[in-house]
This record gives C-alpha cells, sequence and structure tokens, in this order.
C-alpha cells in the first residue's frame, strides 16, 4: 500500500491543496454549533438583535466559502487521483511490457486486464475519496470533541467518555466484518466458479445426464453462499444502531448535567444546546465509518494485486529490455548472418523442477531449413522461442552468428527474426496494417511481396477492399488458414535472417503448404519449422526429432527413416496417404468462402 | 511551486462528438460504441412484479420489515422533537415536573429506534438474501433446461454476468436500497409535516434552498452525463488495447515492438486521464453543493430563527428541531438520488435474469415416451429433415441405416450438418419430418434422459472439472465404484500415467483440467466414456485438436471404447477413419455419398477429392 501510495508523491501539491481545503470546510461546518450557542446566548435571550445578524451573516458568509472551497478542492482531488492513475497504470503496463515469457505464465492475461483498469479504479476512487470523504470522519469527531471541550469543559467530557468507547467497539466490529466479508466472497467466488464450469462444459453435462448432480451442487454452494453473506450483513447493520445507541446515552447525559449546570450557572442554555448538537454530529460521521472501512479494505486487495505486478522481480525481465523501451529499433538491414547453434541447451521454467529441455545440441547453416518434429509438451515451441532470447536457457548456451544470444542488443537480434507463433495473433485494423505491424516502414511493395510469398497475396486482391480491408471487430473474419498465412507474411516482410515457424501451416491444405515452403526456399534465410507432417519435414536440410524434451533423433528424412524406430511409426500413419497421393486437386476456394462472414 | 498549484485547472476540457453532447440522455449515446452500457429497464413494472413474487414468499416477515420502517421513521423524527422540548420546557423554562420522567422518555426513544431499525435491516437481510438465492437457484435450474442452441447463439461470458453481476447487483439493492428508498420518503415526508406544524414561515424559508439544489443538480448532471459516457468510451477503448496487445504479447517482444504498443498505451492513457478529470471533477461538485445549501439553510435558521425568537414567534427549541431537521431533510434527498440510480441498474439486471428464465426451455418428452432399459445400438435415420428456425442451416433427406457396433464415419466440410445430425439423434433438436428410430423405436417415445444415458460423447476439447482425476471419471456414473473407475482407466491406456502424476488418482485438476497434456485430458474422458458403458458412443473430433505423434498413443484406447457399440465418428483427419464400417459424406445438409473407404475412393466422387485435396484442412466444427 505505502508503495502504491507513492506514486502519489509527485501530485502532492494538489493533494495537500485539497486536504487543507477540506479543514477550511470542516472549521466552517464546526463552528455552526459554537455560533448558535452564541445566538442563543448573547442574541436571543438578552433580545439583541444585532448579534444575531451578525452571527447569522457569518454563518451565511462561512456556508458560501465553504461551498467556494470545496468546489476548488474537487479539482485538486480530481487532479491527484486521476494523475496518480494515470502514472500507475502507465508505469504497471510499461512493467508488464518488460516481462519475460515466464511471467505471462505466471499472471494470466485476463487478470492483467483487471489489475490494470479496474484495480487501478478502485485505487483511484479511493484516493479522490481520501482526499475529500474519507479523511474527514477522524477529523469531524475530534474536532467535534474538541470543539464541545471549548464550549464547556465538563459537559464535553462526556463526549470525551464515549467516543473512544464507541471507537473501540466500531474497530472491533469493523474487523469482524473484514472477516465476514472475505469468507463471503471467497463463498461467491465458489458459487460464481461452479457456474462457469457449468457453462464450459453444458453439453457434456446434458449428454451425461448429469442436470440433477450439478443443480444440487450449486443448491450447496449457493446456500452456504446465502449463510455467510447474511452473517456478515448482520454485524455490519449491528453496528450502527449500537453506536447511534451509546451516543444518544450521553445525549442524555448532556441533558441530566446541563439543565442542573444551567440552573447553577455554570452552563448556559446555549452551551449545552451546542454540545448536544457536536454530539449528533460525531454519530454522523460514525455512520459513514463502516462503508469507508470497507472501501479501503478492497482499496487494500487491489494495491496488492497491483503491487505484485509492479514488484515481479527484475530477474524475471529479459535481460535488457527495460533499457531497451526507450530507444527505437536501429533501422536499416541488420548485419546478422543467420547461423544458428545450440550448445548442450537445457532450460525448465522458473520455479518448475521439470525440464523441459534437456542437453540439445545442433546446428544451422545460414540459409538451412530445419523441421522440428516431436508430440505436444516435448519443448518445440520452447526450443524456438530461446533464439530470440523470449527465454534464457536454464544450462548451455545459444548462440547466433557465433555469438550468445544474451550478449546481444534484444532488438536489433529481434529484428533479423521473423516469428510465426502457433497461436494465431492479429491486431485490429487493416490487413496492411497488420501485415506491416512488425515493419513500419515497409512499403506496399514489400508488403505485396511478403504476401505473395505466404500464399495470402490472391486472397486479399479479391477482398472488397483488398489491403486496406479492416480486420476484427468491425470488418472481416478470416478462416483459420488465412489467419495463419497473414501471420507468415508479417514475418516475412521483415526480411529476417532466421525465420520461425511454430506450427504455423497446420491450417492450410497441402497444395498450399507446398506452395509456401517452395516459396520460402527462394528466400535465404534460416528457417525453423514446427510440424507435425511428414510431407514437410521431407524437403528438410536436417529433421530433430523431440521427446519429452530430448533430441532423439536428428538427420535428414532418409537417414531418420533408417534409424528412428518413432519416425518411421509416424510416417507409417501418415504415409499411407501420401503414397496414395495423385497430384492434388483444390479444395481452397472452400475456405476463401470463410471470407464472406462478416460481423 | 505555482505552475503546480495551477496545474488541475488547466486540463482540456474533452471534446465530444457534438450530437452526443446536444442529445443530451440516452437516445445519442445508443448509437455509440459503448460495449457494456448499464441498460435502463425496458419494461420495469413487470420486472418490479416478478421480484415482488419471489420477495412474496415472506410476506409476513415483509409486511414485519415495512413496520419497523414506519416506526424507526417516526423515531428519528421524535428524537430532536422531544429535545426542542426538552430546551424550551426545562432547560429555558425552568419547568421542573416529570424531567426525570421526560429523560426516561427520551431514552426509551432512542432504545426503540435503534432496535427497530436494527431489526427492519436483520430482516431485510434474510429476505433479500433468500430472495437472491431462490432467483440464483430458478436461473441455474433453468440454464440446464435450455436447449443446446442458446448457448451456441451467446457468449458464455454474457450469460455469465447475468448470473453473477446481475443477481449481485440485485443483491446488493435489496439488502439496503430498497428500505433506504422508503424510509427517506417517510422522513421526508414527516419532517416536511413537523416542520410546517412548527413553524410554517421557517419551513418555507429552509426550503429557499430546494430550487437552489435542483438547478445547481442540473447544471452538474448536464454535464457530467456527456463527461462520463465519454469517460466509458475512453475506457473501452482502453480496455480494448489492453486486450488486443496482452494477448498478443508474444508478438509484440518477438516482434520488438514494446516501445510502439506503450506509445500506443499513453494515448489512451491521457484520454481516459482528461475525461476522467473533468467527470470526477464536477460530479465532485455534487456533494459540496449539498453541504454548501445545508448550511445555508443552517445559517437561515439560526439567523432567521433568531429573530423570530426574539420577536417571540417561535422558541429556542424550535430553532434546534428545525437545525436537526434542516440536515435530515437534505439527506434523504441526496439518498434518493443515489438510491435511485441503483435502483434502476438493479431492476435492469433482474430484467436480463428474468429473459433467461423466460427462454423456452428444451420441448418436454411426449407423454407417451418411456424410459428404455436396455438399447441394442440400431440406428436408422428415414427420410429425416431439419431446419433450424434462425438459419438456412439444414439437413434434407437423411436416410441411412446402421446396425448394432457398427463405426460410422461422419465427412463433410464445415457447415455441412456433422453436428447437427449427432444433435438430432440425441434429441437436442427433432427432425422437421421424417423418422429417427433406435432398435426399432421412434427416439420420440423415449424419454430424452433415458435415451442420453444409453449414449456417450468424447467431444474435441474435453472438459474436466475441478476435482481430483477420480471424480472426474466417475462422472461417466456416478455409482461406479473404484475399481470399476481404474479398470476404465486401464482399458482407456490412461492408468500409467494417472498413478506417475503426484497424487495418483486423487490428484486435483483445475478448471479446465490445467496441470495435464491435452492428450491426457482426452484420455480421461475416453475412461470417463468407457465407465459409462453406453450402446451409442459419439467422437465429435475428439483427436482433432491433438497432434499426429499424440494420436498415435491414444489410438488404442479409442479402438477399445469402440469395440461393440454402436459408434459415430466425426473427424477431420480422414486417415483416422478409413477402418470405419460405413462413411456418410454430408455436403449443404444432403448425404451424398455413402459406404466404405474402398468404395467410396474407388467412386472417386467428393469424398475422394476430399480425402487427396486437404484432409485436415478443414476448420472446426463450431456448435
Amino acid at each position: 500500500m505505502a508503495f502504491i501510495l507513492s506514486f502519489l508523491n509527485k501530485y502532492r501539491t494538489a493533494a495537500v491543496s485539497a486536504l487543507v481545503i477540506m479543514l477550511f470546510e470542516l472549521t466552517a461546518e464546526l463552528i455552526q454549533p459554537y455560533l448558535i450557542s452564541k445566538i442563543i446566548d448573547e442574541g436571543i435571550r438578552p433580545q439583541q438583535l444585532s448579534v444575531v445578524w451578525l452571527w447569522g451573516g457569518v454563518l451565511a458568509a462561512s456556508a458560501l466559502l465553504s461551498f467556494i472551497a470545496g468546489v476548488l478542492s474537487s479539482f485538486f482531488a480530481s487532479h491527484a487521483s486521476q494523475g496518480f492513475a494515470y502514472d500507475l497504470r502507465d508505469r504497471m503496463y510499461s512493467k508488464v511490457q518488460s516481462f519475460s515469457y515466464s511471467v505471462f505464465d505466471r499472471f494470466a492475461e485476463s487478470t492483467l486486464i483487471t489489475r490494470l483498469t479496474g484495480d487501478i479504479t478502485v485505487l483511484q476512487d479511493m484516493v479522490f475519496m481520501s482526499l475529500r470523504f474519507a479523511t474527514r470522519v477522524p477529523l469531524v469527531v475530534t474536532g467535534s470533541v474538541i470543539m464541545a471541550l471549548v464550549v464547556n469543559v465538563k459537559l464535553g467530557l462526556f463526549l470525551v467518555v464515549t467516543v473512544p468507547l464507541v471507537l473501540v467497539f466500531a474497530f472491533f466490529m469493523i474487523r469482524a466484518t473484514t472477516r465476514q466479508f472475505r469468507r463471503a466472497q471467497r463463498r461467491l467466488d465458489e458459487v460464481n466458479g461452479v457456474i462457469q464450469e457449468n457453462l464450459t462444459g453444458i453439453r457434456l453435462i446434458r449428454v451425461f445426464v448429469r442436470m440433477g448432480h450439478e443443480v444440487e451442487r450449486f443448491a450447496k454452494v449457493a446456500s452456504r453462499l446465502m449463510a455467510d453473506t447474511v452473517a456478515a450483513l448482520r454485524l455490519t447493520e449491528t453496528t450502527t444502531p449500537f453506536i447511534l445507541l451509546t451516543i444518544n446515552a450521553a445525549v442524555l447525559a448532556v441533558l441530566w448535567y446541563g439543565r442542573l449546570d444551567i440552573s447553577s450557572g455554570a452552563a448556559t442554555v446555549g452551551e449545552t444546546v451546542a454540545v448536544i448538537n457536536y454530539s449528533l454530529r460525531v454519530t454522523g460521521a460514525l455512520s459513514a465509518l463502516s462503508s469507508i472501512m470497507a472501501a479501503y479494505s478492497r482499496s487494500s486487495a487491489s494495491a496488492q494485486r497491483v503491487g505484485e505486478v509492479l514488484d515481479t522481480a527484475s530477474d524475471e525481465l529479459v535481460s535488457g529490455a527495460e533499457e531497451a523501451l526507450g530507444k527505437r529499433a536501429p533501422a536499416g538491414p541488420s548485419a546478422i548472418q543467420g547461423r544458428l547453434e545450440f550448445r548442450d541447451v537445457s532450460f525448465r521454467y522458473a520455479g518448475s523442477e521439470v525440464k523441459v529441455l534437456e542437453h540439445i545440441s545442433f546446428t544451422a547453416e545460414p540459409g538451412q531449413t530445419i523441421a522440428i518434429l516431436g508430440a505436444t509438451g516435448s519443448g518445440k515451441s520452447s526450443l524456438v522461442q530461446l533464439i530470440p532470447g523470449l527465454h534464457r536457457p536454464s544450462e548451455g548456451s545459444v548462440l547466433v552468428d557465433g555469438q550468445e544470444v544474451s550478449s546481444l542488443d534484444p532488438s536489433s537480434l529481434r529484428r533479423a527474426i521473423g516469428y510465426v507463433p502457433q497461436e494465431v495473433i492479429l491486431f485490429s485494423g487493416s490487413i496492411r496494417g497488420n501485415i506491416a505491424w512488425g515493419r513500419e516502414d515497409a512499403s506496399l511493395e514489400q508488403i505485396r511481396q511478403a504476401a505473395a510469398r505466404a500464399q495470402i497475396h490472391e486472397t486479399i486482391e479479391k477482398l472488397p477492399q483488398g489491403y486496406d480491408t479492416l480486420l476484427g471487430q468491425r470488418g472481416i473474419n478470416l478462416s483459420g488458414g488465412q489467419k495463419q498465412r497473414l501471420s507468415i507474411a508479417r514475418a516475412l516482410v521483415r526480411e529476417p535472417a532466421i525465420l520461425i515457424l511454430d506450427d504455423s501451416t497446420s491450417a492450410l491444405d497441402m497444395r498450399t503448404e507446398a506452395a509456401l515452403l517452395k516459396a520460402l526456399e527462394e528466400i535465404a534465410c534460416t528457417t525453423l519449422l514446427i510440424t507435425q507432417k511428414i510431407s514437410s519435414t521431407r524437403s528438410a536440410d536436417r529433421i530433430l526429432l523431440l521427446d519429452e524434451g530430448r533430441l532423439i533423433a536428428s538427420g535428414s528424412h532418409e537417414e531418420l527413416l533408417a534409424s528412428s524406430p518413432l519416425y518411421r511409426r509416424i510416417c507409417e500413419s501418415q504415409n499411407q496417404l501420401a503414397s496414395d497421393m495423385p497430384a492434388s486437386s483444390s479444395a481452397d476456394g472452400e475456405e476463401a468462402s470463410h471470407v464472406q462472414n462478416l460481423y | 511551486m505555482f505552475r503546480t498549484f495551477i496545474e488541475p485547472f488547466r486540463h482540456p476540457y474533452p471534446k465530444f462528438d457534438q450530437t452526443v453532447q446536444a442529445g443530451g440522455t440516452e437516445g445519442a449515446g445508443a448509437a455509440g460504441t459503448g460495449r457494456r452500457r448499464k441498460a435502463k429497464p425496458k419494461n420495469w413494472s413487470a420486472a418490479l412484479g416478478r421480484i415482488w413474487l419471489y420477495l412474496a414468499k415472506r410476506r409476513l416477515k415483509l409486511m414485519l420489515v415495512l413496520l419497523m420502517v414506519v416506526f424507526s421513521s417516526a423515531l428519528s423524527l421524535l428524537g430532536p422533537y422531544l429535545i426542542g422540548r426538552a430546551i424550551d420546557r426545562y432547560l429555558e423554562g425552568g419547568n421542573d415536573g416529570q424531567w426525570v420522567q421526560f429523560l426516561l422518555g427520551l431514552g426509551l426513544v432512542y432504545l426503540l429506534y435503534s432496535l427497530t431499525s436494527w431489526l427492519q435491516n436483520i430482516w431485510m437481510i434474510e429476505i433479500a438474501q433468500e430472495t437472491v438465492f431462490r432467483m440464483r437457484y430458478d436461473l441455474f435450474s433453468h440454464l440446464h433446461r435450455l436447449p443446446i442452441p442458446f448457448f451456441g447463439k451467446r457468449q458464455q461470458g454474457e450469460i455469465m454476468s447475468r448470473l453473477t453481476n446481475d443477481v449481485d447487483n440485485v443483491s446488493s439493492t435489496l439488502n439496503s436500497s430498497a428500505i433506504q428508498l422508503f424510509s427517506s420518503v417517510l422522513i421526508l415526508a414527516g419532517t416536511l409535516s413537523v416542520m410546517l406544524f412548527l413553524s410554517p414561515l421557517l419551513t418555507l424559508l429552509t426550503f429557499i434552498v430546494v430550487p437552489l439544489m435542483l438547478l445547481g443538480m442540473r447544471w452538474i448532471t448536464r454535464r457530467t452525463g456527456p463527461l462520463y459516457k465519454e469517460r466509458q468510451r475512453n475506457l473501452g477503448e482502453l480496455n480494448g488495447y489492453i486486450e488486443e496487445t496482452l494477448s498478443g504479447q508474444r508478438i509484440v517482444k518477438a516482434f520488438s515492438q514494446e516501445e510502439k504498443v506503450i506509445r500506443g498505451f499513453r494515448e489512451r492513457n491521457e484520454a481516459i486521464r482528461d475525461s476522467g478529470f473533468w467527470a470526477q471533477t464536477i460530479s465532485g461538485f455534487i456533494p459540496k453543493l449539498m453541504n454548501g445549501l445545508n448550511n445555508l439553510s443552517f445559517a437561515i435558521v439560526a439567523g432567521i430563527g433568531g429573530i423570530l425568537a426574539i420577536r417571540g414567534s417561535i422558541t429556542v427549541g424550535v430553532i434546534i428541531v428545525f437545525v436537526e431537521y434542516a440536515r435530515q431533510f437534505t439527506r434523504p434527498l441526496n439518498d434518493l438520488a443515489n438510491q435511485w440510480n441503483t435502483l434502476l441498474s438493479a431492476i435492469a439486471g433482474a430484467e436480463r435474469v428474468f429473459e433467461v428464465i423466460d427462454e423456452e426451455a428444451e420441448s418436454k418428452d411426449e407423454s407417451a415416451a418411456q424410459p428404455v432399459a436396455e438399447v441394442k445400438g440400431a440406428v436408422s435415420f428415414a427420410n429425416v429433415d431439419f431446419a433450424y428456425e434462425e438459419d438456412g442451416d439444414t439437413l434434407s433427406d437423411i436416410t441411412f441405416d446402421v446396425k448394432p457396433g457398427e463405426m460410422i464415419a461422419l465427412v463433410g466440410p464445415t457447415g455441412a450438418g456433422k453436428t447437427t445430425l449427432i444433435q438430432l439423434l440425441s434429441r437436442f433438436y427433432d427432425p422437421t419430418s421424417g423418422v429417427i428410430t433406435l432398435d426399432g423405436r421412434d427416439i420420440r417415445s423415449i424419454k430424452r434422459e433415458s435415451l442420453r444415458s444409453h449414449m456417450a460423447f468424447v467431444l474435441q476439447d474435453s472438459f474436466l472439472f475441478q476435482g481430483t482425476i477420480r471424480e472426474n471419471i466417475r462422472f461417466g456414473r456416478l455409482d461406479a465404484t473404484d475399481e470399476e473407475v481404474e479398470e476404465a482407466a486401464r482399458l482407456a491406456n490412461a492408468h500409467g500415467f494417472i498413478t506417475r502424476l503426484p497424487g495418483g488418482y486423487d490428484k486435483m485438476l483445475d478448471v479446465g483440467g490445467g496441470g495435464i497434456s491435452q492428450g491426457q485430458k482426452q484420455l480421461l474422458a475416453i475412461a470417463r466414456a468407457i465407465l459409462s458403458n453406453p450402446a451409442l458412443l459419439v467422437l465429435d473430433e475428439a483427436t482433432s485438436s491433438i497432434d499426429t505423434v499424440t494420436e498415435l498413443k491414444i489410438q488404442e484406447g479409442l479402438q477399445r471404447l469402440m469395440q461393440g457399440r454402436t459408434s459415430f465418428v466425426i473427424a477431420h483427419r480422414l486417415n483416422t477413419i478409413r477402418q470405419a464400417d460405413s462413411i456418410l459424406v454430408l455436403k449443404e445438409g444432403r448425404l451424398i455419398e455413402q459406404g466404405s473407404h474402398e468404395v467410396l475412393l474407388a467412386k472417386g466422387g467428393f469424398y475422394s477429392s476430399l480425402y487427396y485435396g486437404r484432409t485436415d484442412a478443414e476448420e472446426q466444427d463450431q456448435q
């Protein structure tokens, strides 16, 4: 929390101004009962009209002044809180951008989004509220007690006795209710969990006829939620009536002793009235206490979640990424040739015992194509992600052009790499923008060439707005194969020295894939091709066969057929297909028809 | 120093679409892009009536609550009034009669006030939470009666939000706002009457602040309306941007484009800061306005009241009563304004909940429908036609026969109707015309639940519940013993990997089955299907999200599962269905070819072109 609040430091002038103005407003309010005692004792009782006019006028003027002050404080408080939120969001987003891949495995995307928006909004509201209302409560309470003492020491003492009592009680109740609410919140999470599960598995539940079972399960968690919510709310609702009762008892005492003192001359009517008025103000302020405490505990949970992101240890950040943020990637063709070497590389994710890769060694000369084959979870994706330095090897070294990847400037290294990830990621915007996304200075000619090589140029030309067609929510929806080819074009437009295709042709039909592979051969770049299909490993210079993180075989198609039983089995399962393949016929027309699906 | 001091006043006022600003309220905004706008209730008397039906189940208690609200409102008025009397009669007047009794009476008023307001809240909470529980329960159990296409048409998040946010909204409103609204009205009316009774002149003067308040509020809300809309728009844009760039994070990093996305983020962040600043500042005037007017009415009561007191037309006690009351009546006004909005949004939420409850449930079983005890597995479709209500996605004239224990493959492009065909068989829909029979019986004469209990499904994305592996397998047959569960796992080739996991069969799986691989999930789904021992088996793209190498490992389990059962297999990798007894080739809702792999290849028709042309290019079925 303290760390989060340090973001307020930059806006301390505005924050302090807001607080000072609030003190001023408060003074205007707290002086009211005092002035009313003056009106009664010095105006009404001695029948002094001018005194009433005087103090009445002062009251009216102070009302106006405090209103103006309040309007001003709104500017200061909201400047401070909005600026605070802006800085916090900015800092957090930049931090997130500097995360390495492994951190992303820890923070799910959805939680990062809520932390960046929902949680920061909660904190911002808390700051705004603190600067204007929350700090009022303790100030009104202490101010009222002090003013009561100023008006009449003896009568004021009743407040001095009761208020701490009430405060202690309120403190314990709030602690108890927070605990209860946390429990209720957990119950709510349980209920929502069951709902989520049921919605996801609804078809399965239906076909296995488990509706009754699930409804029963839901009723169980939902009734637990009900019980705990009732318990928590019951506690909250008990607090206020009890506090009221206690302070009202003090009012009764003030009335009793006030009357005695008035007759003995130790107090005046106005003084008694003022002390009663101060007591009532204390109750007013305290009744807001529980909601403020609830808001505060909510915001401290948010602060913790935001803090978790900002506190992520620096060794989990990509080396140099933080510094690289400040400068642009150098323009111009990169000097990297594309020679790649893995030297006895092992890798495991931070905090995990299991080695994803074990003792991998191989070399790729510039221009060679390396196919990587293996089951899901055999470490293929982790292996290629070591090349742009998205992960760092736990042991051994990865070398590009003979230099350790970790010693290279990440942005100039990555400039030389075209990476097509397994899951297709496109951004909203035009097709052209998406292809040029990786290279802002690309000319239309270069974009077209990349698209042609990725076998998507013709499809794009057929679209109503060609390269300016919009994608996503407001644009068209491409088929999986078209999206894959588009993301390949995005990698190709960078004219990379190293091209990484992580199972990026899975949704392409054989003919298109063959054409794509042929086009790739014409480009002089080192290509790493993760694939499931024997048809695309055949033409590779070398095939790496991975199983559970180990390189169990490596060599050309023919060599592996001879030496690796697993490779032979994979071939056999696909081979029958390949062997009775005539010249392929086209089914691409059907895929293109997906384009018509407009949102 | 000075510059930082005036900084708050130099924020640019956001420029927004003139139409939005001029149009004022809802109409213009509706055309905007606001994604999760809080809709105003469309027909709120209907929604209120429905909520009342829920509340009415606890009518007696509710009446008691209302009674308590009346009492506590009256007592809250009585307190200040009695203090005024005490000042006039005992403090000022020096009257000494019955002072002790008077104080005891006042004490009793205070006690009863605390007691009644406590009771009203406690009871209301119980009623509210019971109501919410029942709404939740009704909604949830209704979900399980809705036809499956309902879920296809809607985003899961949207349904989820009705079950969670909307219900929570109703919950918190019923807890407090409902009572507060009612007591605000009572207190307002009561205060006004007592004030008029005590001094009409002073009442009138106090009420000078009301038109001021209305004017001020109008000035403020006119500005905040469009500002909040603008802020909401900016927030939506920021959220969208974060969502997009974070889900594309791998690409951002690999392409070294961090700086570019941070630049884009800053622009949106600034926009939201500026609109947020003005929205917050101006709406922040509201409490200050209320406070200022409170203070003003205080000054009026004290000043003018003082003059009136000197003239002798009112007493000091009346002034004190007025001071307290004047504070009390702006508060309910403020509350009314606040609660009104939450009430509206809660009603809108309730409306969305009722919308789901009102969705038509899966049609009831025909009255003559019977359960079936044993099924051999002969299936036949005779001239089956089917059309969805809204779109042209159809099946027409489907006829085929399946003998018990045969393996049938369904093949065809996306949208050809493969999944629909299965949904007809499992009676998620009924055919528009034609008859489907199981062992010679029209399936409409079989109870749905009974029919489905003889079927088992292995779907593309086999869903696993949060729970142990054992529980997840047992989902196939709830009364299965541990031995039977393990036996099923053995047959499915899952036993080996389960025992190697830390915790074995008792390993807890997260929602969605995190912690084990896709292939292992499928093995568990197969074990689950084996355990349920169905006569009919449906494998809907069961291996399509698995790579070919993993598939090799799963095939064996699948073969054992299919043994001796009639099975329907939808697959886009045609090499996996070569051994099917019969392949049904669907295209645009028609059964165009039918026969074994060899027969169809020899025929050289659509199947053979699919087989040679694109064996695995097909998109996954969405249904």
